[in-house]
């Protein structure tokens, strides 16, 4: 048996056999097959082929395999499955941004005690009696509620020596006060401005080494 | 219910590519949407076919499981089939994977217990002594001595019908290489027919 020279034929043979030809290729096959021998002979051959291999399937039973099957289709996943690590996610990150924002504010804070703290409040309190009598005075004359640079620049501008400052602000302890210096210090914390800030303004303490005054800059 | 056709034509139950390929499609969203007849009309129409090319790959006993595992795992995964390839070629590659599965199981345990069977004597083989005709008889000694994949791809050629792109999808190789394969088996029968 020969093998025709005509791949392209001899390649559409099986599919002329299991009718999956166009009308067109179907009709070129057909005017080819009148003409060749060896085609013919090789579907000849297919023809037995197909139905040997046909002939030497084995039984199945469907029965058996039908009662196998799932009885449904597999239902697909929730999307709120899916969607639930998400939203966690989102909660985990909204926490993780406040902790780290209130750590900093904390952190910032406490580096510039001399400006918000409690403890600065106490030596602002405890200030006036301990240097010049005059000052709680002026400022409550300040119309407005001073910010914490104005603050600070109220404290320090007081006229109290800094070592004073600083030593009351070290000795002081709430205990340690009367009961005036404790309402001074309520009034204070009154007209504190509540709202943590992240980043306060920066303050420089310059110190005058001949005399006791000091200033204070904002940069 | 009934048993698959046998010996009938194309297994009676596949003419053409195209609208039988959209006809499994139908009967997928109609079992996906409860119809539990449709199921059964998607093994009807392929349990034949999967069966022959179990034999043509060489599996000759329990033919029957491979084909209900072979469904059963199709429609487990009903889902991730796209309709790329039809619906058959789908079958025939996890059916392919599921006997490669198992030959290595059996051969895991063939050489755990050290047992050489002989395989000779099967119900393919029996089958054989029925053949009243000698062609086909001789066709199928001719079959048997090609190789495992030139076996293969001549089955799914000559008893499918399928094209050498589906062919290529289902026992995982290249369009190319499927018509050498199927070639080469064909020039292989011949060969043996003329002896």
């Amino acid at each position: 048996m020969n093998d025709c020279q005509n791949a392209e034929m001899r390649d559409q043979l099986p599919d002329l056999l299991h009718e999956r030809l166009g009308a067109t290729e179907r009709s070129v096959v057909i005017a080819h097959l009148d003409g060749c021998v060896d085609c013919r002979d090789e579907l000849a051959l297919l023809r037995v082929a197909h139905g040997t291999l046909i002939k030497a399937t084995p039984r199945v039973d469907l029965n058996f395999i039908v009662e196998a099957l799932p009885k449904t289709a597999p239902r697909a996943r929730p999307l709120s499955v899916s969607r639930r690590p998400m939203w966690t996610d989102w909660r985990i990150a909204a926490a993780a941004v406040v902790l780290v924002a209130g750590a900093s504010s904390y952190s910032v804070l406490g580096r510039h005690s001399g400006v918000v703290t409690p403890d600065s409040l106490v030596a602002q309190a405890v200030a006036p009696t301990a240097g010049n009598p005059a000052a709680p005075t002026q400022r409550a004359e300040s119309p407005a509620t001073p910010t914490r640079s104005q603050q600070a620049e109220t404290v320090l501008a007081d006229g109290a020596p800094v070592a004073t400052e600083m030593s009351g602000l070290g000795a002081s302890r709430l205990g340690d006060l009367n009961e005036k210096q404790l309402k001074a210090l309520l009034t204070e914390i009154d007209q504190l401005q509540a709202t943590p800030i992240t980043e306060p303004d920066p303050v420089t303490i310059r110190v005058d080494t001949k005399g006791s005054t000091t200033s204070p800059e904002g940069l | 219910m009934t048993d698959a056709p046998q010996g009938s034509g194309s297994g009676g139950e596949r003419a053409g590519g195209g609208g039988d390929d959209q006809r499994d499609l139908e009967l997928i969203a109609q079992w996906k949407a409860g119809d539990q007849r449709a199921a059964s009309a998607l093994v009807e129409r392929h349990a034949a076919a999967l069966a022959r090319f179990a034999v043509a790959s060489g599996e000759r006993n329990e033919v029957d499981e491979l084909v209900q595992d072979t469904f059963v795992r199709a429609f487990n995964s009903l889902d991730g089939f796209r309709g790329d390839s039809s619906f058959r070629t789908w079958l025939f590659t996890i059916e392919r994977r599921l006997l490669l599965d198992r030959r290595r199981a059996e051969k895991r345990r063939r050489d755990r217990l050290e047992i050489q069977e002989d395989d000779a004597a099967t119900e393919y083989d029996a089958l054989d002594s029925v053949l009243a005709d000698e062609t086909q008889r001789r066709m199928r000694e001719a079959v048997k001595q090609l190789s495992p994949t030139q076996r293969e791809v001549f089955t799914l050629r000559v008893a499918e019908g399928l094209s050498y792109k589906e062919i290529a999808d289902a026992v995982g190789t290249t369009e190319g290489a499927a018509r050498v394969h199927y070639h080469n088996a064909m020039r292989a029968v011949k060969e043996f027919l003329d002896e």
